[in-house]
């Protein structure tokens, strides 16, 4: 049904969503406060949509450090400037690719499992029982995964950063011989705290991760509850998402600058 | 709860984990990291020129870092630079004759303070002047007294033919500028080498403005800053008849390699250095 | 059928619906619905499928709110309540879902203790001492550390039944809760049925199809369609009321007062010959 009616007008279609998004979003805020007798909830949440990211995390880190120093290696050597090596690492890792690459995983890994989880408990009445056993599911359900998605992002992006630093370390020092102290001199001596940390890492990731948790858990939570429904928002998740980050990373990016 | 530790745990290490990244992030790969921790001191230089330097930029002596830039000030009613410079307690020892200069790390890199001890027994105290100091060097200035202004040739409103003969021509490609005193006054119209006299044959196309080019000038295959383009510079001769179209410049200096360039100077300082260096030995042989 | 029972909100009738009207899509489900569910006993509500038995359960609860009409449970009405008002209420009424509606991230355990969790601050010994109880009374106290999905139909509709008890309610509804059972495992939801209405004085309301099963247990039998009581009474009384409804529906014959047919056009049209009968 929603597959005809996406065919409809999808401009219009969009528009609607991100509409019912947005109120979405207030009934998450204004379930907050009550949501706070459940913070066992959001920490148990925690684990599943940061812990078990973990792994993917730290593995696409280590890969996109290492090629990264690989092709700057290559790159860099036609100037004699393979000293460099370690400050674009650290440059490109903290201000783009570690947040962006980051959000792009976590909205594969944990908001598509955010989006079925909720879409499942909306087919086999779960939240209808929540209701009914006067559980307020937003405050139960939505929120605890909301807000566990934004502290997560953050968290996994350091990990993310930290494992990519070690990756062009590993190539770039380990393998093609760039001198370690010259690799950690020249990255210290450029990256800054404020501009390539806090801006780069922290901030994008902090709104990355408050995109990606309020797209998954609005689509589980709004879907039809059918397995068509449920497959649909997976779907929609993962691109929404991927559209969402892309393009407030190229906003955030001119307002951070 | 039944299940509370199991996942608390992990939650609780994983929120661990993201921090302590997070922490080494800040700390160990930023400038954070080369902030002076520990007691310090302060000892003012006066520079006339401080190029490109920072603060927070390192202090060195003898390569090694003792310290970092606190403050970069304009001296008011002077034309010079006033930079404070903190350094750790540890490195006391610092003869109030030394010298402070500002040089460049590699040839790209950050530029620094680098300290070079004078012969004094008093050592510079906290609050004290390092009174010699030798400021930034240009590289730009540097590379301005070798060549000219660059800048690309103009619309070519009519032009002249010319041709020269270079045993290498390095990277000289089509398109690229002909200068004369730094000015451009034409461009490099084909690149072609040839057959017979196994050299590369560069045919000039030069505005017919400059139509006062002695016909006795030099052509050389020049490069503009250490990793920019090549041109090809043309220097003017004495004699009184003019270049023509069609004609062959004679004089010709070829493309420099910079690495010749530093492989002449190393092994000439080297060789005069200790004539026993067993490998020095073979180029020294080489060479006479 | 309202003669017996007068409008004072604190008689006999625990659920009183009033005129109720609901518009779904644009069916309507409900036409000015009348009923009386008596406190205590237990009251089964049948009907064709699609009449909205569910939704009427749905209504009770104030998960759905009729476009008309009014919806009494205990003196108060549920479409004017207040969240918090409604939340409070929904506190003292069991609800079992047709799937049971187990919290699939929870053991066994804990989905009983849930509602306890959430509402009280109860200590740990308290609560197992509850939940052990309601297990026990439902027979599944040796599955307590078991997963949702380790359970069969049977056990998870017990288990959700233990839940909806553990708060001793007022009222229990219960949504199609013989479906899918095998014979051994609907007499066992029906026993438990019975004994909860017996031994607790919980007023019931079930909603089914098996009229064997309702047969045996239920005290008061309302059934519906076309959004309207079409007939009521005790058991007995409603197999021998004669009506084309009861006749189609307790005789199951496939053709009557609901068609066999869904609503269409001339079949003849549909296949393509115009002007002659299908």
């Amino acid at each position: 049904m929603s597959a005809t009616m996406s065919r409809d007008n999808i401009v219009l279609r969009s528009l609607t969503q991100i509409g019912e998004c947005g109120l979405f979003l207030l009934r998450m805020l204004a379930a907050v406060p009550r949501s706070l007798r459940h913070i066992r909830e959001t920490v148990r949440q925690l684990w599943f949509v940061g812990a078990m990211s973990l792994i993917i995390i730290m593995v696409c880190g280590l890969f996109v450090g290492m090629v990264l120093g690989l092709q700057l290696y290559d790159v860099l050597s036609i100037f004699g400037g393979t000293s460099a090596t370690g400050t674009v690492v650290a440059i490109a890792i903290y201000r783009e690719l570690g947040p962006v690459v980051t959000a792009l995983l976590f909205a594969g890994r944990a908001g598509t499992s955010v989006t079925a989880e909720i879409g499942l408990m909306r087919a086999t009445d779960q939240i209808a029982a929540m209701e009914m056993m006067a559980v307020d599911p937003i405050a139960y359900v939505a929120v605890p995964r909301f807000l566990a998605g934004i502290v997560a992002m953050p968290l996994l992006c350091c990990v993310f950063c930290a494992l990519g630093i070690f990756g062009g370390h590993l190539v770039g020092v380990t393998w093609l011989g760039i001198d370690n102290g010259t690799f950690w001199s020249n990255m210290t001596a450029t990256v800054e705290v404020v501009k390539d940390v806090i801006n780069g890492v922290l901030w994008k990731s902090v709104v990355f991760g408050t995109v990606v948790s309020l797209i998954a858990v609005f689509q589980g939570y709004t879907t039809p509850p059918t397995s068509e429904g449920v497959a649909y928002a997976t779907t929609r998740t993962v691109v929404a998402s991927s559209i969402a980050i892309l393009a407030l990373d190229f906003v955030l990016t001119a307002f951070l600058m | 709860m039944s299940q509370r530790p199991s996942y608390a745990v992990g939650t609780g290490l994983f929120i661990v984990l993201g921090f302590t990244a997070l922490g080494y992030l800040a700390t160990q790969t930023t400038s954070v990291a080369n902030t002076s921790r520990g007691p310090s001191y302060t000892v003012e230089a006066h520079f006339a020129n401080i190029g490109q330097l920072k603060e927070r930029a390192p202090v060195k002596v003898a390569g090694v870092r003792v310290g970092q830039v606190q403050s970069i000030v304009l001296d008011p009613g002077k034309e010079t630079a006033d930079v404070k410079l903190a350094i750790d307690n540890r490195y006391s020892q610092i003869p109030d004759d030394s010298v402070a200069t500002i040089f460049t790390s590699g040839l790209l890199g950050d530029q620094y303070v680098g300290i070079q001890y004078g012969n004094s027994k008093k050592a510079v105290a906290d609050g004290g002047t390092l009174a010699l100091t030798r400021p930034a060097q240009q590289l730009e200035e540097m590379l301005g007294k070798f060549f000219g202004a660059g800048g690309s040739a103009d619309n070519l409103s009519g032009s002249y033919q010319v041709k020269a003969r270079f045993t290498n021509v390095g990277a000289l490609s089509v398109g690229a500028p002909v200068k004369m005193a730094g000015v451009a006054i034409g461009s490099v119209q084909s690149v072609k080498a040839d057959p017979v006299k196994l050299d590369a044959e560069v045919a000039l196309s030069i505005d017919k403005k400059y139509s006062q080019i002695p016909d006795d000038s030099a052509a050389a295959v020049f490069t503009s800053g250490l990793i920019g383009t090549q041109y090809v510079a043309i220097q003017p001769g004495g004699s009184p008849d003019m270049l023509k179209d069609g004609d062959e410049l004679v004089l010709t200096q070829s493309a420099l390699q910079i690495e010749d360039l530093i492989g002449k100077f190393l092994v000439s300082g080297s060789s005069s250095d200790k004539k026993d260096a067993s490998s020095s030995k073979a180029d020294t042989g080489s060479k006479h | 059928m309202t003669d017996s029972v007068s409008a004072k909100p604190d008689d006999s009738a625990l659920v009183r619906v009033r005129g109720l009207t609901t518009v779904l899509n644009g069916k309507k489900v409900f036409d000015a619905l009348d009923m009386d569910i008596p406190r205590g006993k237990i009251t089964a509500i049948m009907g064709p499928s699609g009449t909205g038995k569910t939704t009427l359960l749905k209504h009770i609860t104030g998960q759905m709110r009729g476009s008309a009409g009014e919806v009494w449970v205990d003196g108060q009405n549920v479409p004017k309540l207040s969240r918090d008002k409604l939340f409070e209420l929904r506190e003292r009424i069991g609800y079992l879902f047709q799937n049971s509606a187990l919290l699939t991230d929870f053991d066994v355990f804990e989905n009983v203790a849930f509602p306890l969790r959430q509402h009280t601050q109860l200590p740990e010994v308290l609560i197992r001492n509850i939940v052990l109880t309601k297990l026990q009374a439902v027979g599944l106290r040796g599955a307590a550390g078991l997963m949702p999905s380790e359970l069969s139909g049977g056990m998870a509709r017990r288990v959700a039944l233990a839940r909806s008890i553990v708060f001793d309610p007022m009222l229990i509804l219960y949504d199609e809760p013989f479906v899918g059972l095998d014979p051994i495992a609907l007499n066992q939801v029906l026993k438990l049925i019975r004994t909860l209405n017996q031994t607790l004085g919980i007023t019931s309301v079930l909603v089914a199809h098996e009229l064997e099963a309702i047969k045996q247990v239920a005290d008061h039998i309302y059934l519906i369609a076309n959004g309207k009581v079409v007939a009521q009474g005790d058991p007995k009384t409603i197999a021998d009321d004669g009506s084309p409804w009861t006749r189609q529906f307790f005789g199951g014959e496939a053709d009557g007062p609901v068609p066999f047919q869904y609503p269409a056009g001339d079949l003849g049209v549909s296949l393509g010959f115009p002007g002659r009968g299908a």
